[in-house]
């Protein structure tokens, strides 16, 4: 069973590449475009969540992945 | 950048299609949305001639075009759309059913909530495709993971998602959006096999 636990996450990857999600130029834009429909939500005392602090970074992100 | 520089390839890619179809699904193509799906490119493998099909029907397409396209297609909630992008529309044949709060209550669970403004019952499509985008790179927060990934997946997409991308494909108004039905529906395959490996 450790053999399959090393080899599994390799199989799912190799899948992923030859059924085809490799099989574009689906660039960074992709992901620039994609709405802002959902966020991290705060947390039920108004903090805001460790994620939303992240947020800016993945602005960022997108902005330079244009 | 570091985080996401972390996330392995393929996982990218398939942040990158769910960051694709939720652009396309969730409102009409802005001029710059239809910009970015004429440069789509594609391989000889079927994900990749659909996304070649998508990327030279909308050389063709003009903004208003795409626009009227969408409307007839989705634009639901009593407007008359061809199609009702919403789990519980496809799961119960009404809107704001059951499988509505249950996507709330995992949203809950994972810290996301719908921004604010959003008009749109959150289990429309491209919010849901929004969502996996978001578990998949950490724009959330941390990713959350395969597991996570998984149980949303099955939970919220894997039960209608097929079907609704299928009647995509064969609407009647579709011909923009007809190659969006297909890179959906074999989307959703791809995925639910590579999460059953890693298993």
């Amino acid at each position: 069973m450790k053999d399959r636990k090393e080899t599994t996450p390799l199989r799912r990857r190799e899948f992923l590449r030859v059924a085809g999600l490799a099989s574009g130029a689906l660039g960074a834009a992709a992901v620039a475009g994609a709405p802002d429909a959902a966020k991290a939500a705060a947390a039920p005392d108004g903090r805001k969540t460790s994620g939303y602090r992240e947020t800016d970074h993945v602005k960022t992100y997108y902005r330079l992945a244009r | 950048m570091t985080y996401v520089a972390n996330i392995p390839e393929e996982d990218m890619l398939r942040a990158r299609f769910y960051g694709l179809l939720a652009r396309v699904l969730a409102a009409p193509m802005s001029a710059e949305t239809l910009t970015f799906v004429r440069g789509l490119q594609g391989d000889d493998t079927e994900m990749g001639r659909a996304l070649a099909t998508f990327a030279s029907l909308a050389q063709r397409a003009t903004k208003t075009g795409a626009e009227e396209e969408y409307s007839e297609l989705f634009f639901g909630m009593g407007a008359g759309g061809e199609l009702g992008p919403y789990a519980s529309r496809y799961l119960t044949g009404f809107v704001y059913e059951k499988p509505l709060a249950d996507l709330r209550e995992t949203m809950a669970e994972f810290g996301i909530a719908a921004a604010d403004g959003l008009r749109e019952p959150e289990d429309h499509i491209a919010f849901l495709c929004e969502v996996m985008h978001g578990l998949i790179t950490g724009r959330f927060g941390k990713p959350v993971g395969l597991d996570g990934q998984r149980s949303f997946f099955k939970k919220h997409i894997q039960p209608w998602g097929t079907r609704f991308f299928e009647d995509v494909e064969r609407a009647k108004a579709a011909v923009l959006y007809m190659p969006v039905g297909t890179i959906g529906k074999l989307l959703i395959a791809i995925e639910a096999e590579a999460f059953e490996m890693a298993a």
